[in-house]
């Protein structure tokens, strides 16, 4: 109760934002119980103190992967409910649909109302994607976020201004450097001596394998990068399932080298594992960013509250802990980071990654093209 | 449509149909409300099962696949035509619509460098792990039909259990059992014999698709043979057959149609495989199915409604062919005395004796390796770390369950979850499974293309499903602008129950068959309505297959994934395979511990429900 005297001023601002929210949203398409509880908030709000328990304090429902609130390791989840829900005197809810970001895309597509305010961990490819499917729009521009320019700008993949990158990885070789030293350049990998010595997750549908077919475009053009995976292919390169089919061969010992992420080692240090089977390789000293980000969903019925979660995931304070509790890199140029975090997350001497506008209309057709020539029986 | 069916069926048992006696039956029940519910009672099940399959099966199934023919609001048969005439996908075939000529086209087919096309391979690998289904599973019928030793109703409980295994821990399992660095080269080793690179390869996706399926094909072999009657093998011995003779005349021809439903349900759920051929495999061994999900990933929906329609309609031809052949092939007569078991160690061996003992040791090798190696190594990756056996992944569980927050998974939740989904889906399917049997046992035209059509939840895309519950259930229809919306544990436990009551029609369906007909009859000229009937003479009598259908139903709702995902209301609802998916990290462990957790959870219930189910029963 402390905290909420404390913040009796933030308290009413919120209150304040949300009730504008809900006047807005009046003539949407959802929320009218929740647009009550928010200007009955505001009445009873002049003396500060009742805002919690008069409509309850404003709801954020986030939507995420399941990965972000929920893994056997460490997840950044549970940390940013507790923090902003404290901060805020709001109730954040995360939601975890099982086909992620696909959900709200279905909701927008059925016409039915998407009760989430804002989703967390988009990345480039997807936004091309919805964009493409979609007439509606289904996120609104971010607008004024505060600590916005602190982003780096080549993570910046939204030519729009609607999703923000709140932390990136970098795809890279992950190999046991007790068995083998991978080979630092992509024909390196053509070698003999390396045949049936790699395994990638899935290209067509796994995050992890898609930013590595987009590196071989990157590097060997749209021209040729089949070429290449076709003495890839030659080289029995295994090309499994989902990143966890693949990691976790590797980790058995089916192959010496893995397209992974490379941060690998932070994990491997925190289980005591030994680094040395844990090494990073960036191929042609470069790392394919995949930067992940968030973005407010358009009609959503907290916005303002939206865009103070955004602000609030940026801070320099929260850019660290989520790089460290989700074990990725921050997004901005003012995150804390523990001053040793350099030692296990490797950064890549020369960051690639494609944009939105070079993605949009190319993507699917590289990915089908690879499909139609790897698995052709 | 069920009065339609009902009269048929009352036509079909020769009990009198006509108005007149209808009228007079119908006056005679109205006295006691219960006869008037009974009579009934059929047509109202009927009825109810109709309704909930259109609603949590077709319907949903439906907003998926219109968009394989609704392309941006224009009705168009385009796509199809794309899938078929595209190499790619139907091989050489597809040149013939392409416009090539049927010479060029068998000249491809003959040459060694044809193409299957993605359809064609996911039928090649689906037949060879229907072969190896086979192949494995009857000896396993062999040994729990004929033999008695020690533990066989346990181990022939315990058979069911690689259904209820996620994927993700299959292929745990095989590779720690078949990896470079796993059991199979370490004993090998051992034995001072050569490594074996199994790996990504036909082969390893083949064998796991045989660990899912041999045991379905030796439940119902077993069952078949169990219900051989002796007198019958008794009689030919008399008449001079040698054994050999005697099993080929008598024994085999009812073993074959259950062979067959073991085969035929084998193909049909290999050619829709999806994961275990990324994780064992690999990409270039893609199925349909693999692509059906690359497709709804990046939402091209017409593609992938086309390309699993096109999925749907091989394997429903094909089990509508396996069911008019099971129409022609029903064993009328059931046994009514089994044959005798004999023991697994006979007291005084004869040659011959012995040489099966040897057969059936060399079985036991093969068997160890295929179905308990994998079991054993989930086991052992449950209790192993870094710094060798540990109990952390265990104490993880612990830690989830006490403090876990709510919107993640807690493992004594999901292990409750699954029960109460898995008794509550039990409970609808059967009496749904014994209904649509009752109905499409009858003579009528056309019965068998019900039958089928009953059977399309095994058969379509679980991916197609999945997005279909989402949009039908989840989303509901705008009805005079309020929503219809179904989720939560209701539809959970209604999903599961359609997606496990087919398991209960095709082991009710042949029994029901093969009821004696003018058993039924006398019952019914004795005033019994035809529930009544059906309860009280026709299901005792086909007793050991309703519990071999709930135990098929219990399983497919305790390891059903897609559905339970899509339509848990919150993380509190779900299941133990999804807490699986949820505890897959970098390190396997606690998803290994809960897979355990699994295991051990649904073994207990097995043994259970044969227990429950009476004795000596079960397939």
């Amino acid at each position: 109760m402390d905290r909420r005297t404390f913040l009796t001023a933030a308290g009413a601002t919120v209150a304040a934002s949300f009730a504008g929210c809900a006047g807005l949203g009046g003539s949407g398409e959802s929320g009218t119980g929740e647009s009550g509880a928010g200007e009955t908030a505001t009445g009873e709000t002049p003396t500060g103190t009742t805002t919690g328990d008069a409509g309850g304090d404003p709801t954020l429902v986030v939507g995420t992967y399941s990965a972000l609130v929920d893994s056997p390791s460490t997840s950044p989840g549970a940390w940013l409910k507790e923090r902003f829900e404290s901060e805020f005197d709001a109730r954040l809810v995360w939601q975890t649909p099982s086909n992620e970001l696909n959900h709200y895309v279905e909701r927008r597509t059925a016409r039915v109302d998407i009760e989430a305010d804002a989703y967390v961990g988009l990345n480039t490819d997807d936004l091309v994607r919805v964009d493409q499917i979609l007439d509606d729009p289904l996120f609104a521009e971010a607008g004024d976020v505060a600590g916005r320019d602190d982003v780096k700008s080549g993570l910046q993949f939204d030519p729009q201004g609607r999703a923000i990158p709140y932390d990136t990885g970098y795809i890279s070789l992950v190999f046991d450097g007790t068995s083998v030293t991978a080979p630092e350049t992509f024909d390196g990998l053509l070698n003999e001596e390396f045949a049936g010595d790699l395994i990638t997750p899935n290209p067509a549908s796994t995050a992890t394998g898609r930013a590595f077919l987009l590196h071989t475009v990157k590097q060997f053009g749209a021209d040729g990068y089949l070429d290449y995976w076709s003495d890839l292919q030659d080289n029995d390169v295994r090309v499994l399932g989902s990143w966890s089919d693949a990691y976790s061969a590797w980790s058995g010992g089916e192959a010496p080298m893995v397209v992974s992420y490379s941060t690998d080692q932070v994990y491997a240090a925190r289980n005591d594992a030994d680094l040395q089977k844990h090494r990073i390789r960036f191929l042609n000293d470069q790392g394919y960013a995949n930067p992940e980000g968030m973005a407010i969903f358009e009609g959503a019925s907290n916005p303002d509250l939206a865009r103070e979660f955004l602000g609030f995931v940026l801070r320099p304070a929260v850019q660290g802990e989520i790089a460290v509790r989700n074990v990725q890199f921050p997004a901005t140029t003012t995150a804390e980071l523990p001053e040793d975090y350099a030692e296990l997350a490797h950064e890549p001497p020369e960051p690639v990654t494609f944009t939105y506008d070079e993605l949009k209309g190319s993507v699917s057709g590289w990915v089908e093209d690879w499909e139609r020539q790897y698995a052709s029986n | 449509m069920a009065d339609a069916i009902d009269g048929g069926t009352e036509g079909d048992d020769g009990a009198p149909a006509d108005a007149t006696t209808s009228g007079d039956r119908a006056h005679r029940d109205s006295r006691s409300l219960r006869g008037r519910l009974e009579r009934r009672a059929l047509v109202a099940l009927a009825a109810a099962t109709v309704g909930l399959l259109l609603v949590v099966f077709y319907y949903p199934v439906a907003t998926v696949f219109v968009d394989s023919v609704l392309v941006e609001g224009r009705l168009t048969a385009r796509v199809f035509f794309d899938i078929l005439s595209d190499p790619f996908y139907f091989g050489e075939p597809a040149r013939l619509l392409a416009g090539d000529s049927l010479v060029s086209v068998v000249e491809g087919l003959l040459s060694p460098d044809r193409r299957l096309g993605i359809v064609g391979f996911t039928a090649y690998q689906a037949a060879l792990s229907t072969v190896a289904s086979v192949a494995l599973g009857l000896p396993a019928a062999y040994l729990l039909a004929r033999f008695e030793f020690p533990g066989r109703r346990t181990l022939r409980s315990l058979t069911i259990l690689p259904f209820v295994l996620p994927s993700i821990m299959v292929a745990v399992g095989f590779v720690a059992t078949f990896g470079q660095n796993g059991t199979l080269n370490a004993v090998l080793g051992a034995l001072g014999l050569g490594r074996v690179d199994l790996l990504f390869t036909l082969e390893a996706v083949v064998v796991a698709h045989a660990f899912y399926n041999a045991p379905l094909v030796a439940r119902v072999t077993t069952a078949a043979w169990e219900s051989v009657d002796a007198s019958a093998v008794e009689t030919a011995r008399s008449l001079g057959a040698s054994p050999l003779r005697a099993f080929r005349d008598v024994v085999a021809p009812q073993l074959v149609p259950s062979v067959l439903m073991g085969a035929a349900l084998t193909f049909v759920f290999t050619f829709s495989t999806f994961p275990i051929v990324l994780a064992l495999g690999g990409f270039q061994l893609a199925t349909v199915e693999v692509f059906v999900y690359r497709l709804i990933r990046d939402l091209e929906y017409a593609e992938a409604a086309a390309l699993a329609l096109l999925e749907l309609g091989i394997s429903l031809g094909l089990l509508y062919a396996y069911l008019r052949y099971e129409a022609r092939h029903t064993v009328r007569s059931r046994g009514i005395r089994p044959l005798a078991r004999r023991p697994l160690v006979p007291p005084s061996p004869s040659p011959r004796d012995l040489l099966l003992r040897v057969g059936l040791a060399a079985y036991a090798v093969v068997a160890l390796a295929v179905f308990v190696a994998p079991i054993a190594s989930m086991l052992l990756a449950s209790v192993s770390g870094p710094e060798g056996l540990t109990l952390a992944h265990y104490r993880f569980l612990v830690e989830r369950q006490t403090a876990g927050a709510s919107f993640q998974v807690r493992p004594w939740d999901a292990v409750r979850n699954s029960l109460l989904f898995g008794v509550a889906s039990l409970a609808v399917a059967l009496p749904m499974g014994v209904v649509v049997a009752v109905l499409t046992t009858r003579g009528y035209r056309g019965r068998k293309l019900v039958d089928a059509v009953a059977m399309a939840p095994l058969a379509v895309s679980g991916i197609v499903v999945g997005l279909g519950l989402l949009r039908g259930l989840v989303f509901g229809v705008e009805v005079g602008g309020t929503r219809l919306a179904v989720g939560g544990a209701v539809a959970i436990v209604a999903a599961h129950a359609v997606a496990g009551y087919p398991f209960v029609v095709r082991t009710v369906a042949p029994g029901l068959d093969g009821v004696d007909r003018t058993l039924v009859e006398s019952a019914r000229a004795l005033g019994a309505p035809r529930v009544r009937a059906l309860v009280d003479v026709e299901l005792p009598l086909v007793w050991p297959a309703v519990v071999a259908g709930a135990a098929f139903a219990f399983a497919i709702s305790v390891g059903e994934f897609s559905a339970t995902v899509v339509l848990a209301s919150g993380t509190s609802q779900f299941t133990m395979p999804v807490a699986i998916e949820r505890f897959i990290g970098r390190r396997l462990g606690p998803a290994t511990a809960m897979g355990v957790v699994l295991l051990v959870v649904t073994s207990v219930s097995f043994l259970l429900i044969d227990r429950l189910g009476g004795d000596d029963v079960g397939f």
